[in-house]
């Protein structure tokens, strides 16, 4: 062949043009725009499953495992899920239904015996919603769903439920009802005005909708909205928050003032090796009050006050959370201003190891969480209540007013051992006093105002107490 | 120019009575008509996971015959000495080589319409959804020319390997080049990624073909993906691709031009 070095001269230079045209033009705009997510290739699978997932039959094989998926959930078994779950949403990162579902299982359906949901999970649920949201920023559906998880199932950091819900509103595709849960949020996150000024930019485009398409929804949607107006308004006026944003407040009566003394004690007793009661006081007379506890390591990392720093957990999609932690949460239900429950967490080693020597029952109330007729009083940021023993303002940002406390615990108390083997251990705030004592009691208690009937109940017809708690 | 496609119309001719392609073929025919039944399974993705299999069902057959059909061109042609009464003719090695490319790709384009045709008339019936058949029908076209690489790999491999090594060598590198882009971006992004590693990685994804460039049913799938220059990407790609079957084809040449046959 006479022109062969030509020949090779013009392979070489065409092997240099698709080396440049691959990484230069192709391979960027490939990884933005036709990756199928972050997770590409996914770890985990069998090697037929692999083999197919290089081929290119993702989906398929993903709607499969997810049919899998859905049979362990039918029968209960939710461990099996997990992994499932994590193969399904890296084979087809586009697969919204799946981050949604998981999210869901991940953060509520691990429980114990008593149906507390297992926190540990929660920085895997948030992390596994984050990832969704990177892979599919085109809907609004896994920015809604990271909201609400923080909205309801963490129910302690709203910046965090108002920030994901922004973004979840910012996106076209929400439907004008999902946007609602925003005014909710921005109120617990104490800002009533924002949600008030929110439900205006609401209800200026419902008008709008509803005037382009008067039907049932687009009415609902506006009847809803005017109702949220309304509710808010009155709401802000009883509970002098437009009097304080005017300078008035301290002049006039409003039902946040004084502030109301809630009067919290606790008692804790180790009936039986992880088997607890705390009972207390509480001196709320209606009922709604839930009073967080938590039992942790003390040293647990990332650990703040009635809570954790669940964000700066939530890096990564961890299925199987740290076994050597122990973190209990639940909710004390006040009634005839006391409560008393009882703690079993001898059912399940696994969720509750006590491999640490040293724990911390903490309580925690934050006013924002409150439901509406106790918030009444309280108000939005608790201006209206106060505690003359464990009110704090530097527990959470920007000086939230919040209860708290806590009590240390040993293993050794906990676990009667050593030298509390076969004794009862019994651990108390200072200024615990039995409710048997509030018995007859009724001038230290709350009197919350109605939105319906501003007549101030009598303080004789307060209920006593029967001292047994729930 | 005559010379190249009187072989390669000869070589549609073979293919076409080739009975191993031929039942590929069919198997494939019918897997295409049986997926809406499959897709079923997938709850409340039956459409994206249809989509996704009839993908998958052109693309894997399509490589299958692509490289059936190629491996054995040559050498047959060698074993047969058929060669011999070609090449006493007026025709160069080169446009033997040519020829016979042509004629494979043809025949797989030919091939590969039969089964396009007929996923889209399928989903037609099972879906209704008559907007979708064009966004389904790009991604063959990219196939085409990502088979027509894979065809330009098994040739320039017959040049000088046996049909079983060939066989293996155009099946390895189809699928390295598959996920060459995933695989890169993983390491990429990884940030315990050693940077030796990364180089490496690096240089692999510009020598080997990399036919990851050619999935491009993200959009296709999932309608919120929007996409600035779509037309752009599938010209590189377009473009990439008869670089490297340039590349091939020229290598392929000048040892088939050295070859004793």
């Amino acid at each position: 062949m006479k022109n062969k070095n030509t020949l090779l001269g013009v392979a070489a230079a065409a092997f240099l043009g698709q080396a440049f045209l691959n990484t230069a033009e192709i391979h960027p705009q490939w990884t933005k725009d036709y990756s199928l997510g972050k997770t590409s290739l996914a770890s985990g699978l069998g090697a037929d499953q692999a083999f197919l997932e290089l081929l290119g039959f993702r989906e398929f094989l993903a709607g499969m495992l997810w049919v899998r998926g859905d049979t362990f959930f039918e029968t209960g078994n939710y461990d099996a899920v997990l992994p499932i779950i994590r193969l399904v949403t890296m084979l087809d990162p586009k697969n919204v239904d799946v981050y949604t579902t998981g999210m869901w299982h991940i953060g509520y359906n691990f429980t114990d015996q008593e149906q507390r949901s297992d926190r540990r999970y929660l920085p895997t649920a948030l992390a596994l919603g984050k990832e969704g949201c990177a892979n599919n920023p085109e809907t609004y559906e896994l920015f809604y769903e990271e909201g609400w998880l923080w909205y309801h199932k963490i129910d302690d950091d709203y910046p965090q439920a108002v920030s994901w819900l922004t973004k979840a509103n910012n996106h076209a595709d929400i439907p004008p009802a999902r946007k609602n849960l925003m005014r909710n949020a921005l109120e617990r996150d104490g800002k009533p005005k924002e949600a008030l000024d929110y439900l205006y930019t609401l209800l200026d485009q419902a008008e709008k909708d509803y005037r382009n398409d008067p039907f049932y929804q687009t009415n609902n949607n506006l009847q809803t909205i005017k109702g949220n107006i309304d509710t808010s308004v009155i709401r802000m006026i009883q509970r002098g928050n437009i009097a304080q944003e005017n300078g008035w407040y301290a002049t006039g009566d409003y039902d946040t003032k004084p502030p109301f003394d809630v009067g919290f004690s606790a008692k804790v007793t180790v009936l039986e090796p992880k088997i607890l009661k705390i009972e207390g006081t509480w001196n709320v007379l209606p009922v709604g009050t839930r009073i967080r506890v938590i039992l942790r390591d003390a040293d647990l990392p990332n650990a703040i006050p009635g809570s954790m720093n669940w964000d700066a957990m939530a890096t990564d999609v961890n299925l199987d959370p740290p076994r050597d932690e122990t973190y209990m949460q639940d909710q004390l239900f006040v009634r005839n201003r006391h409560f008393s429950k009882r703690i079993d967490m001898s059912k399940d080693i696994t969720m509750y190891p006590f491999a640490k020597d040293k724990y911390l029952i903490e309580f925690y109330y934050n006013p924002r969480s409150a439901p509406p007729h106790i918030q009444d009083k309280f108000g939005w940021n608790g201006e209206g209540m106060t505690d003359k023993n464990f009110m704090v303002s530097n527990a959470r940002p920007d000086n939230e007013r919040v209860m708290y406390t806590s009590i240390e615990i040993s293993k050794d108390q906990l676990l009667q051992e050593g030298q509390f083997a076969g004794r009862p251990v019994v651990l108390k705030t200072k200024n615990y006093r039995d409710s048997s004592d509030l018995r007859g009691s009724n001038d230290d208690v709350i009197m919350v105002p109605s939105l319906r009937n501003t007549q101030k109940p009598a303080a004789s017809a307060a209920p006593a107490t029967n001292g047994k708690g729930q | 120019m005559q010379a190249i496609w009187a072989i390669a119309s000869s070589t549609v001719g073979e293919a076409v009575r080739r009975k191993v392609l031929l039942v590929i073929l069919l198997i494939a025919l019918l897997l295409l008509s049986i997926i809406p039944a499959l897709s079923i399974l997938s709850v409340r993705t039956e459409t994206s996971a249809t989509i996704s299999t009839i993908f998958f069902v052109i693309r894997f057959t399509s490589a299958l015959i692509a490289i059936i059909l190629t491996i054995y061109m040559i050498p047959n042609e060698i074993e047969r000495r058929t060669i011999y009464t070609i090449l006493s003719k007026p025709v160069q090695r080169w446009q033997f080589l040519l020829g016979k490319y042509f004629g494979a790709v043809l025949s797989l384009a030919m091939m590969m319409a039969i089964m396009t045709v007929l996923a889209l008339v399928m989903f037609y019936f099972n879906h209704r959804d008559a907007g979708k058949l064009a966004d389904i029908a790009r991604q063959p076209v990219l196939y085409l020319v990502e088979m027509s690489l894979l065809t330009a790999i098994a040739m320039f491999f017959s040049t000088f390997v046996a049909p079983l090594v060939n066989f293996f060598l155009s099946v390895g590198f189809w699928l390295v080049g598959t996920v060459l882009n995933p695989l890169y971006d993983s390491f990429a992004q990884n940030p315990q990624s050693q940077p030796a590693f990364k180089l490496m990685a690096k240089f692999i994804l510009n020598v080997l073909p990399n036919f990851a460039n050619y999935d491009v049913k993200n959009p296709i799938l999932h309608p919120g993906v929007i996409i600035q220059n779509e037309a752009s990407y599938y010209i590189k790609t377009v473009g990439y691709g008869f670089l490297y079957i340039a590349v091939l084809l020229i290598l392929g040449i000048v040892i088939f031009d050295r070859r004793e046959v």
